[in-house]
């Protein structure tokens, strides 16, 4: 009865979500406040009713009411109740419902925010809104059916996909989908702003924080499920270039570009409409990659056919593009540039630098994503496009990038005058030349790695650069020490110092990447207990193996101990282990023993085993903790320049009041 | 007579080595290392998986095909031959590029020449807003945007909707 309910809300919701969209735009088009209002409350009630249908699809996880095919597909009795929770977004409807969740929660919370501001927009925004949950609605009422029940009640399920019974799996699809679904808001308002006309820099303004928030989550996901990969795969790596993980980087790409470049129409009041070419662009890959993973298109070109919502989704690829290309051009007029560049050397310049990098990268991830599927269909021939193709293509791109982004920040706005140049790029420049030349002298005489780890270099010295000058100018200003002149250097100018901040994080990512990529060592050995193998100048010992019973699973954990100095000195015992699941003993799942130093990873992976041996994959992975870090950074730049900063006084203070600094 | 007989076969059979390439003093496939198995399969593909390197995937037809490495090694092969030995067996999947010829190859020109095209329009559009000096027009030229009082009128309504 109760999952009758369930679907029942869904469709209700469905109906609620068609009225609102309409009456949106209708009451944004009349401008009556009456329908205007009527959006908001569509809103909230379509936000009511998925969340009651997604607490009920809950409650038949956590109940183990395997009637409902979805239950008994993707759960069972000795599952842990965390996974349990956490199998609402492992298959297909679920992850459907999740997504809708997700909008709705993002639609009230932009509804609340702005329920008494933005008055000839907000109409719009609820409207655009609305569709999309209207149309994840229609694929949950017409194709998915999450509430779809069996005749009889089996005694138990199927069992959750091992490869998501880990931790990171349960928080990674999350922080994704907050990144994903959250990018729909700023394409709402750039779609307000055109169908209301107010194409000032007020949508952009109100936009920046509202795509900074998902795009701090969608890094944070990227990252953890790199985590994942590099934890729970077990092949050494942490990223694969796989039509999944390109999905999640193309819309953070193309946010990426929109982030810097709206900058430039909030100074300067340029590039209106590549503003808004790139949230439209974001909200469609945003599209298009949850319609790569669900419909299957590009394992085969074949599974389009047999997938349910393939068609659905392409209908409403088609929708958006063409009618927002159809609006974009009728609104170009309203849209044109408040001011001129005038120079090259300029920060404006190095912005559209830094966008056309990105959008190239964007286009190369997205035409080598899907290029498989156009060889396929042309030459009848399947062809696979890897890392090989993406890191050669798309790999001195990125290294421009990093170039780029030493670069960018330190040019001033209009024009860069020589003196300047010579200030701000004197010791960054000698600094990275002196440390090629030791590098190229002493540790490689790779290329690619040496040039990579020069531009991360001296990025660094540009960001340092910039924190020791805010830092001592504030100290001339106001005497304060260096901790607190750089607290207040952060919290009163969040935006520009937590971006560096990212800078920062990013580059502690790119060199964990170069170290990762040409200085991995690796070996497969099989060990008698007690036997070792030596790596890159450590130790490995074969210690023993245990077998451990779970609910749902036997854990077959082995013991390697790391030495170090010859074997003179131990690390640490590592204990990688395959667990093997009752459900699905066919896919055994690794779990990496992992030994963590700043310089390297000492990881190690349990392939198989016999009586008396086992055999390991032992890789030494260069500067991986900076990856991490990298991210953590990422994160924590994001939220200074999140965080509202105190206002500055415009009004002069009586005369003998002193001012506090 | 014997002794012409047995040179000329002995002859005729270092031709047949020579012909076939095998080395005279071929290993045994088992004293071919794992290390030595996955530097060649770190190039290869797993032709049924999607985007998963041979050295990691663990699927027993991969294990077949690292198999086939081992023995081509012992054989004396070196990577290129035996890259192409597969290519020929399971098709260009197992190189995780695409091949540089027909088709194919528009897959490496077509991100160059959007890059290409995308930077020398952004030169030549920059070009073009560095000469456009002119104050632009903006949005008051065209149609009144909706003036300040219905919005105040709006926002007050919404409040007490709420």
């Amino acid at each position: 009865m109760i999952f009758h309910i369930g679907s029942l809300l869904l469709v209700i919701a469905l109906v609620v979500s068609f009225f609102g969209t309409v009456v949106g735009y209708w009451g944004g088009r009349t401008r009556s406040a009456n329908l205007a209002a009527s959006s908001f409350h569509a809103v909230y009630a379509v936000a009511g009713l998925v969340l009651a249908a997604a607490v009920i699809l809950w409650y038949g996880l956590l109940a183990d009411q395997f009637q409902l095919a979805y239950v008994w597909n993707h759960s069972e009795r000795a599952l842990p109740l965390f996974y349990k929770f956490s199998a609402l977004w492992g298959g297909q409807a679920g992850s459907l419902l999740f997504w809708t969740l997700l909008l709705s929660g993002y639609s009230v919370a932009v509804a609340l925010t702005f329920r008494t501001r933005q008055a000839a927009l907000m109409p719009f925004v609820n409207a655009t809104l609305l569709i999309t949950s209207f149309f994840f609605l229609v694929l949950l009422v017409f194709s998915v059916h999450p509430f779809e029940q069996y005749e009889f009640r089996p005694a138990d399920g199927q069992g959750l996909n091992p490869l998501l019974q880990n931790y990171w799996m349960v928080i990674h699809p999350i922080m994704l989908y907050m990144g994903w679904v959250g990018l729909t808001v700023p394409f709402a308002f750039a779609v307000a702003s055109l169908l209301s006309k107010k194409l000032g820099n007020n949508w952009v303004r109100i936009v920046r924080r509202w795509t900074l928030i998902p795009w701090m989550f969608l890094s944070a996901g990227i990252i953890m499920g790199s985590q994942w990969a590099y934890m729970e795969l077990g092949w050494g790596g942490y990223w694969a270039w796989d039509p999944v993980e390109n999905a999640s980087f193309l819309p953070w790409l193309t946010a990426t570009a929109f982030l810097h470049s709206i900058i430039i129409q909030e100074r300067r009041g340029m590039l209106k409409v590549w503003n808004m070419v790139l949230v439209w662009l974001t909200y469609v890959l945003v599209i298009l990659g949850t319609f790569t993973t669900r419909s299957g298109i590009l394992e085969s070109v074949h599974s389009f056919a047999q997938s349910d919502v393939g068609p659905y989704f392409l209908g409403f690829l088609i929708l958006i593009i063409f009618s927002f290309i159809w609006l974009l051009f009728d609104r170009m007029p309203l849209l044109r540039s408040e001011s001129a560049m005038d120079s090259v050397l300029s920060r404006e310049a190095a912005f559209l630098a830094n966008n056309w990098l990105f959008t190239g990268i964007a286009f190369a991830v997205l035409w080598g994503t899907f290029f498989p599927m156009f060889s396929e269909i042309i030459t009848g021939q399947r062809i696979s496009v890897a890392a090989p193709w993406f890191n050669k293509v798309t790999g001195p791109l990125f290294l421009l990038l990093f170039v780029m982004m030493g670069i960018g920040p330190l040019l001033g706005w209009r024009r860069t005058s020589a003196n300047k140049l010579r200030e701000q790029f004197t010791w960054p420049l000698l600094l990275s030349l002196l440390f090629a030349l030791v590098y190229w002298l002493l540790v490689s005489k790779q290329f690619y790695p040496m040039m990579g780890l020069t531009a991360c270099l001296f990025v660094t010295a540009t960001i340092v650069q910039e924190f020791l000058r805010g830092v001592l100018a504030r100290r001339a200003a106001t005497g304060e020490n260096p901790f607190t002149a750089t607290w207040q250097l952060m919290r009163r100018n969040g935006q520009r110092y937590g971006g560096y901040i990212v800078h920062l994080g990013i580059v502690l990512i790119g060199a964990a990447v170069i170290g990762n990529q040409f200085y991995v060592q690796t070996t497969n050995v099989t060990l008698a207990q007690g036997e070792s193998a030596d790596l890159a100048g450590y130790r490995f010992t074969y210690n023993g193996l245990s077998a451990e019973h779970q609910d749902n699973r036997v854990e077959y954990r082995a013991y390697v101990s790391i030495f170090a100095d010859d074997g003179a000195r131990l690390l640490r015992t590592v204990s990688p282990q395959r667990n093997v699941y009752d459900k699905n003993p066919d896919m055994p799942t690794s779990e990496v023993g992992i030994y963590v130093l700043p310089s390297e990873d000492l990881y190690v992976v349990l392939n198989g085993w016999s009586e008396n041996s086992a055999t390991f994959s032992i890789f030494v992975n260069p500067l991986t903790l900076w990856l991490w870090v990298g991210g953590v950074l990422i994160v924590l730049g994001t939220l200074i320049a999140l965080w509202p900063h105190p206002r500055r006084k415009t009004v002069p203070a009586p005369a003998g009041v002193p001012v506090r600094a | 007579m014997n002794r012409v007989i047995h040179l000329l076969r002995l002859t005729l059979l270092l031709f047949v080595f020579l012909a076939l390439g095998q080395p005279l003093y071929a290993q045994d496939a088992s004293t071919v290392t794992a290390d030595q198995v996955n530097e060649v399969a770190r190039e290869l593909w797993c032709p049924l998986c999607s985007g998963v390197r041979l050295d990691g995937c663990e699927l027993k037809a991969c294990d077949q095909m690292k198999d086939e490495i081992a023995i081509k090694l012992a054989a004396g092969d070196d990577t290129e031959s035996i890259k192409s030995y597969f290519v020929t067996q399971y098709g260009p999947q197992v190189l995780g590029e695409p091949p540089r010829s027909g088709f194919n190859l528009l897959a490496w020109i077509l991100p160059v020449a959007v890059l290409l095209g995308g930077g020398l329009f952004v030169l030549t559009r920059g070009r073009s807003m560095m000469q456009d000096i002119r104050p632009a027009p903006v949005a008051s030229s065209e149609r009144p945007v909706p003036d300040d009082d219905y919005a105040r009128r709006l926002d007050e309504e919404l409040a007490r909707h709420d």
